[in-house]
């Protein structure tokens, strides 16, 4: 059994509201300086820097799972992760026919950069990648699960763009493996006061960063299992044969 | 105090739930895409003029005991939704017009 400090949900300079300091291979350095074992791209409707993550991934030993987080067409942003790039690929795919069609205003929303594990630019995404999708939750969720994927229902204590902010409670059974409260939402203490509106799911808490300074600053979890999988993720959120998830965890760093 | 179906003729509402009652009375409207806001807002026999048709739209109307739910738009409604709508006897009405002018209408028609 290892034991490793998660944190399921950073922003790329891919998205637009990410600082260009964000790049794979300085996210990956960063977690390896300050001892983030696993770490998830999840960019707004988007996957173009998840392979640079993986290959700076491996030349630091961070375990780097490809993901995305999902705008669906009720306004919800909903994190789906996976175990390869290639699933993450057909799942770009499924995305990819169902985007809005808006092109993005780099001028007033941010550029939206797409680079290489050496930080060199490669190009510039123009769809408008942080729009709804024309996807609805429920699709999201089968067919991420589908191609093998979980999802995770984002920031569920902000009162826009999350799943109980846009659809006022989670089913029980709705599909989602985890639900992730924000960092103002934990320490808020708000993750007892959803507990039931969020379907009495695990909870996870993400950094959510769009800068390096929020990466680190940012909650993460303590994620004991027997290897870094999609797999042994969901074992753990289920507390299952010696795994486990604490969320709420911060990093004992002062950046100031 | 206007009915349900008075709305619907008023306004040429497509009825999507056929078996749920039309004679409830409407005391007041909310508008709101957002169902967190609805739950804590709206009171019941309110009409709700709104985008979303997510399934968790029948269980809000049914929940606060709403007159009936307007989605606006053209937005689609799915079928999960409906069922649960005729399950919960909430009647779901669906119009082309903008959210906007479906209110506007309903205001003037003095509820």
């Amino acid at each position: 059994m290892q034991q490793v400090v998660a944190d399921f949900h950073i922003h790329t300079l891919l998205s637009p509201c990410a600082e260009v300091e964000m790049t794979p291979h300085h996210i990956v350095m960063r977690a390896a300086e300050f001892g983030i074992g696993a770490i998830s791209i999840t960019d707004h409707n988007g996957s173009a820097n998840i392979s640079a993550a993986l290959k700076a991934g491996e030349r630091y030993g961070v375990k780097v799972f490809p993901g995305m987080e999902v705008e669906c067409v009720e306004e919800a942003h909903i994190l789906a992760l996976f175990d390869t790039l290639e699933q993450s690929r057909q799942w770009q795919q499924l995305v990819d026919k169902k985007m809005s069609g808006l092109k993005n205003n780099a001028e007033k929303l941010g550029a939206q950069f797409v680079v290489d594990d050496d930080d060199n630019f490669l190009w510039e995404e123009e769809r408008m990648l942080a729009a709804p999708t024309k996807m609805t939750a429920k699709e999201v969720v089968e067919q991420v699960e589908a191609l093998g994927g979980i999802t995770i229902a984002a920031h569920i204590d902000r009162p826009s763009n999350s799943i109980i902010g846009q659809l006022g409670f989670i089913e029980p059974d709705f599909g989602f493996v985890a639900a992730e409260i924000s960092r103002a939402g934990w320490n808020r203490n708000l993750q007892s006061k959803l507990q039931r509106l969020a379907g009495f799911l695990p909870y996870v808490t993400d950094s959510d960063a769009h800068n390096i300074y929020d990466f680190i600053e940012g909650p993460k979890n303590i994620l004991q299992v027997e290897e870094l999988s999609i797999a042994e993720i969901k074992l753990a959120l289920q507390h299952k044969g010696g795994r486990s998830i604490k969320p709420g965890h911060f990093l004992d760093v002062d950046l100031r | 105090m206007m009915k349900v179906n008075e709305l619907m003729s008023a306004l040429n509402l497509k009825l999507l739930t056929p078996n749920v009652s039309l004679t409830g009375e409407i005391k007041g409207g909310y508008a709101s895409d957002l169902l967190s806001n609805v739950m804590g807002q709206a009171q019941p026999k309110m009409v709700w003029v709104t985008m979303q048709g997510h399934q968790n739209v029948a269980a809000v109307a049914s929940l606060i005991g709403l007159a009936a739910v307007i989605v606006a738009g053209g937005a689609p409604v799915g079928e999960d939704t409906l069922a649960k709508a005729e399950l919960n006897e909430v009647v779901i009405f669906s119009t082309s017009m903008p959210a906007f002018e479906v209110v506007g209408k309903i205001y003037s028609l003095g509820v």
